[in-house]
């Protein structure tokens, strides 16, 4: 109670002289002078000091308690200089073992050595998790019997000059077409602004004799016919588009060129799809 | 003293560590497969496919010529 009065400035005044109330407030004292009439006689003193011979001395009103100071009541510790400390050696480090010595001279080297832990595993963390993460990501690609299923070979010896041939490809039709000098010449030859979808021949084939499609017409999905319609490439019979020797749509109602896909050479005679 | 240089150099800018903590990792991932890959390689010694390829390809040549 007096240790919050007490810092309520304005106040203090009265306060303090409630505390000196309070604290001569002591139970022996108001007791010894209100209901005791008679005189106290005290035991006769015993020669030894037991725990019960001193009761005996203390006044007999009740419970005694002392409290004094702003804090209530108080408590006395008494030092013990028999505790026995646990030996910490075995915890130290080596630098620090003995706890006389300063312990700044080796501040840095056990900081690094900390910090080098610290180090390790992280990189052994970032090892694990960077491998969590690829593993999480691979499971959602397509395996690898699917992806081998993915590409077509095609053997270009076969396919004679001029001529073209479909191959089945992802489910969808592949033209693969060797295309003659004249043909060549005439695609190359194309004012790109005329075209619909504005894409130079170059754009469109890797080898200019080679020329692969998809064969699937960009208006609504059927298949063209090879060497027919108005420009000698493709024609799509269901709508009437026209394409050019180079897949380029000329006429009709198909709004892109016939799509190229992706495509390597692995070597003069074969082409990998896919 | 050499703990003093990569206490001061590493490990005092947090920057620094953690780029020493990727570059790190980059070259355990590496060390760690292929000492793993080595591991078992060496406890499977004789079953794989390039200890055996000898005895296969050998009859595979013939196979092959006499294909085309």
């Amino acid at each position: 109670m007096m240790s919050v009065t007490a810092r309520s400035g304005l106040l203090a005044q009265y306060l303090s002289a409630s505390s000196q109330v309070v604290a001569t407030q002591l139970r022996p004292t108001v007791c010894l002078a209100a209901p005791l009439s008679s005189k106290i006689t005290l035991a006769p003193r015993k020669e030894n000091l037991t725990t019960e011979s001193l009761k005996q001395l203390v006044p007999k009103c009740g419970n005694v308690r002392v409290s004094s100071g702003p804090h209530g009541p108080m408590q006395v510790r008494y030092a013990h200089t028999d505790i026995q400390y646990p030996d910490f050696s075995d915890y130290r480090r080596q630098p620090v073992s003995d706890p006389k010595t300063s312990s700044e001279p080796s501040s840095v080297s056990r900081r690094a050595f900390t910090y080098a832990m610290v180090g390790a595993s992280g990189v052994v963390g970032a090892y694990a998790a960077k491998n969590i993460v690829q593993e999480l990501l691979s499971t959602m690609s397509a395996s690898a019997d699917v992806l081998a299923l993915a590409k077509v070979e095609v053997d270009l010896k076969t396919i004679a000059e001029g001529k073209s041939i479909c191959v089945k490809w992802r489910g969808k039709p592949l033209f693969v077409r060797h295309r003659t000098g004249d043909e060549i010449e005439t695609e190359k030859g194309v004012d790109v602004e005329s075209l619909r979808h504005k894409e130079h021949d170059d754009e469109r084939v890797k080898r200019p004799e080679w020329l692969i499609l998809i064969g699937v017409c960009t208006h609504l999905g059927c298949v063209p016919i090879a060497h027919a319609g108005e420009y000698g490439g493709y024609f799509c019979p269901c709508h009437g588009s026209h394409y050019d020797t180079s897949g380029r749509i000329r006429k009709g109602p198909a709004p892109e060129n016939l799509e190229v896909p992706e495509y390597t050479f692995s070597d003069d005679t074969t082409v990998v799809v896919g | 003293m050499f703990l003093r240089t990569v206490y001061n150099t590493i490990f005092r800018r947090s920057s620094a560590f953690a780029l020493s903590i990727l570059v790190g990792a980059v070259f355990f991932e590496r060390a760690f497969d292929q000492g793993g890959t080595a591991l078992f390689e060496s406890m499977n010694k004789g079953k794989l496919w390039k200890d055996i390829k000898d005895d296969f390809e050998k009859n595979d040549n013939g196979g092959g010529d006499d294909d085309e």
